[in-house]
């Protein structure tokens, strides 16, 4: 060994490339301590050659480490947690080859000394902090695992790592700042760059097929393992407008004299946010030739500005300036509208279409309101207590549909008339007949991550507005016939069974045992207050529906002041009786009984009926609200 | 130590090691030319490279390891991942085709100014010699602007490699004129 290291020493300056001067010059020993200036040239070399560089540099590095003069080794473990940290991807790929390990650890004896020497300790700290770091965060961290085998192999000999500093490593990981598509293709391209250049290298047989995968991917012929960056641009985007809203709720719960201090989750969020906000303007210029891409992050660049500028106000202690801001962020995040004063319209159904969401099936026009859109479900209903088979069911595009889901199923279990299911093409029996309106009432509250997989993904953002390519556009064509078919009013003559063909058009109406039920029980709320639903058709008025909620105290402290408010569409009209009591003792059930009727809702149409409810009540003194959706009726 | 020692009982013994590279616009008869290496008596078909094919060929003493890698424009870009280490460049040209000549012109250029490139021997093939209305390999060398490149061993060799004429004087004029060991 010690042949090669004066080999090295007597050609020092012959034949080296520019790359490995510099290393070499990094880390002469004419400096005492580490040079951070020659190491980030270095750093700065090895990113602007790309290519073979970072092997390169990485192996001249590990020569210097094994150099048998502390300080030189010394200087070069510097150089070397430089260069990890500044050259991303492509070095990070070479530290992790088994030979550049091998040689990291040469000098290791078999068995660990007494005491690590400094050289030792500092490798020892360096594989430590990689594996904590690059192998656990790093996106391609499975072209890493030499790194943690040979973390195993040393502690197995016996090798005891040092405790490191997590926030010194911090920097390893990848980091949470906003990222534009374009940002990200790159970055991508760059880590596929490194990594055929290394199987290339390596060669063998395993590695050249590989390659010649990756090449494929990289020239464009192989397009499904191709990552869609502007879906995660979005995510992206949506998390920024988490960080934005929980910022804006932190900041709307601020109490006067309550001051903002330093280092705080605040001052965190403000500055993610403020990072983040050069990054939206990017993004617009990016998506320049999708006008409402770009409206969208304009919309949601404002909301993050207004939330950042009234941190600054709260910050300085000027609570009343920050609260004139008008407050944003909230409306854009949780698809729930909010009118000019900011409050969270729930009850009022009047405003913009907030609650359809997108999914709802919007009427062609889309400039209607969701009354209409609702209405658009309906076809020309028969009138009231008409039996006869509606003359709009002769459609081509259902008879299947028809006859299929009309028939008695067997287990008991009813066909889900919520809207979300009928636009599913396949109207297949759900037997859970709450899953579907919770997961549309969650999401409502709180719009954060694009559930459904749009066609495009800044179309999930705000959901308040209804975009044409929203992947429900698809299913609304379909919509109306399925459900209007869904919808046939129950009449008493069992249908005739005919084979299914082509010219004909089928219809079938089976008794009304078959179909939904008259009367159903269903759970609105169930926390420390529960709520349900007993909903039933009255025989004597067709078009009413009667509903007695129930609530109950699930908790064991007494509830006072109970509160309960309830709201339709404005196509119904609700009539409230009086509700029974306003306070309840520890886990009494049915404590409090309240009766509404619901009239104007047609036979058949008892499903579909949307109704939101907010629930106030006191408990041990305290004010607590409820609100949300009240999933499906569940009855004709 | 096992590699190195092999790589001295190879210089002692003669047998010498190269790394090829091999590119050219698409549909200039690179892969064509690799399997009639290889295989040298059989008829080959070949359909365009999406990627690389890579083959070891042993002639007079020397193990050629040469890799063909797709010419379409899509994979030009990748090409310099395959430029480290490399002995020797084989460019071919497709010598009937007169349109492209300046693109192939331009994408040689492009190969031998690079960096890693700049110690590679360079063999042109002109290829397609046995098509109506080729070049011959002095208009092939003037039209590629060879005699303006400095420090820069290179050879035109007219080829078909349909036939197997000419690939293997190619090679021999590679075998004689490499000098530097291979790296590593």
């Amino acid at each position: 060994m010690a042949a090669r290291d004066r080999y090295g020493g007597v050609f020092a300056d012959l034949g080296f490339t520019p790359l490995q001067r510099a290393i070499r010059n990094a880390c002469d020993l004419s400096h005492y301590e580490p040079n951070l200036a020659l190491n980030l040239e270095v750093a700065d070399l090895i990113n602007s050659k790309k290519g073979n560089a970072p092997r390169e540099a990485a192996f001249e590095i590990v020569r210097l480490i094994n150099s048998r003069n502390q300080n030189v080794a010394l200087l070069a473990l510097a150089l070397l947690d430089i260069c990890v940290k500044n050259c991303g991807y492509p070095f990070q790929l070479q530290i992790s080859t088994k030979e550049f390990l091998n040689e990291l650890v040469r000098r290791f004896p078999e068995r660990p000394g007494l005491r690590p020497s400094r050289v030792q300790h500092r490798i020892l700290e360096s594989i430590e902090e990689w594996r904590q770091t690059i192998c656990q965060t790093s996106r391609y961290k499975e072209d890493l695992g030499h790194i943690r085998d040979m973390h195993r192999l040393l502690l197995y000999k016996g090798y005891v790592f040092p405790e490191i500093r997590t926030e010194d490593a911090a920097v390893l990981n990848p980091s949470d700042n906003l990222r534009s598509a374009e940002e990200m293709e790159e970055e991508e391209r760059e880590a596929q760059s490194a990594k055929l250049q290394e199987l290339i290298r390596r060669g063998t047989p395993a590695d050249l097929q590989e390659a010649n995968r990756l090449m494929k991917i990289m020239a464009g012929y192989d397009n499904r393992h191709k990552t869609d960056y502007r879906a995660k641009a979005a995510e992206e985007v949506a998390k920024v407008q988490q960080k934005a809203k929980i910022l804006e709720e932190m900041l709307q719960s601020q109490q006067p004299g309550e001051t903002v201090a330093e280092g705080d989750v605040f001052e965190e969020l403000a500055n993610a946010l403020r990072s983040a906000h050069p990054k939206i303007q990017r993004m617009c210029e990016e998506e320049s030739d999708d006008p409402e891409a770009v409206h969208k992050l304009l919309e949601i660049n404002d909301s993050i500005h207004r939330t950042i500028e009234r941190y600054k106000l709260t910050k300085k202690g000027d609570l009343e300036a920050a609260a004139r801001i008008p407050k944003g962020t909230l409306g854009t995040t949780t698809g729930v509208s909010t009118n000019a004063n900011n409050e969270l319209s729930l009850i009022d159904f009047d405003p913009d279409p907030p609650s359809s969401n997108g999914n709802a099936p919007a009427a062609p026009s889309g400039a209607t309101s969701l009354e209409n859109d609702l209405l658009g479900l309906s076809m020309d209903e028969p009138a009231p207590g008409g039996i006869s088979l509606p003359p709009a069911a002769a459609n081509p595009a259902g008879p299947s549909t028809a006859s299929s889901v009309q028939e008695p199923s067997p287990g008991g279990s009813r066909p889900n008339y919520d809207i979300l299911s009928s636009l599913n093409s396949s109207p297949a029996p759900t037997p859970s007949q709450s899953s579907t309106p919770v997961a549309r009432a969650q999401q409502q509250q709180q719009q954060t991550t694009p559930t459904p997989p749009p066609v495009d993904p800044f179309a999930s953002l705000v959901s308040a507005s209804p975009r044409n390519a929203s992947p429900f556009q698809g299913g609304k064509t379909a919509a109306p016939s399925g459900s209007s078919l869904l919808d046939l009013a129950p009449a008493p003559q069992p249908a005739s069974k005919a084979p299914e063909e082509d010219e004909w058009d089928f219809t079938s109406s089976l008794p009304e045992s078959n179909a939904l039920p008259s009367t159903n029980r269903v759970t609105v709320l169930a926390s420390a207050l529960r709520i349900e639903f007993v909903a039933r058709r009255s025989p004597q008025q067709p078009r009413q529906i009667q509903v007695v909620a129930l609530f109950s105290n699930a908790i064991n402290e007494p509830m006072r002041e109970l509160h309960f408010q309830v709201a339709v569409e404005k196509a119904y009209t609700l009539h409230l009786r009086p509700q029974s009591g306003r306070d309840m003792e520890p886990q009494q059930v049915n404590g409090v009984q309240q009766e509404m009727m619901m009239d104007g809702v047609d036979a058949g149409k008892g499903n579909s009926l949307r109704m939101r409810f907010r629930v106030s009540y006191q408990v041990g003194g305290k004010r607590m609200e409820e609100q949300g959706m009240v999933p499906p009726l569940g009855i004709a | 130590m096992g590699g190195q020692v092999s790589k001295i009982m190879g210089k002692i013994f003669g047998t010498k090691e190269m790394r090829i590279l091999m590119l050219g616009l698409d549909a200039a008869g690179k892969t064509t030319i690799l399997y009639k290496l290889k295989l040298t008596n059989q008829d080959v078909t070949t359909i365009p490279t999406v990627g690389f094919n890579v083959e070891s060929v042993t002639y007079k003493n020397v193990k050629f390891n040469v890799w063909d890698v797709g010419g379409q424009d899509k994979i030009r870009p990748l090409w310099r991942h395959y430029y480290s280490g490399t002995q020797g460049l084989i460019f071919v040209v497709d010598s009937s085709d007169t349109a492209r000549i300046e693109e192939a012109r331009s994408e040689l250029h492009k190969i031998i100014n690079d960096r890693e490139m700049k110690d590679a021997l360079l063999l042109v093939f002109a290829n397609k010699q046995d098509v109506q209305g080729h070049l011959s390999p002095e208009e092939v060398t003037s039209a590629l602007q060879l005699n303006k490149l400095k420090d820069k061993l290179w050879y035109v060799a007219p080829s078909v490699a349909t036939d197997g004429t000419g690939i293997f004087e190619g090679l021999a004029w590679l075998s004689n004129n490499v000098k530097t060991p291979p790296q590593k």
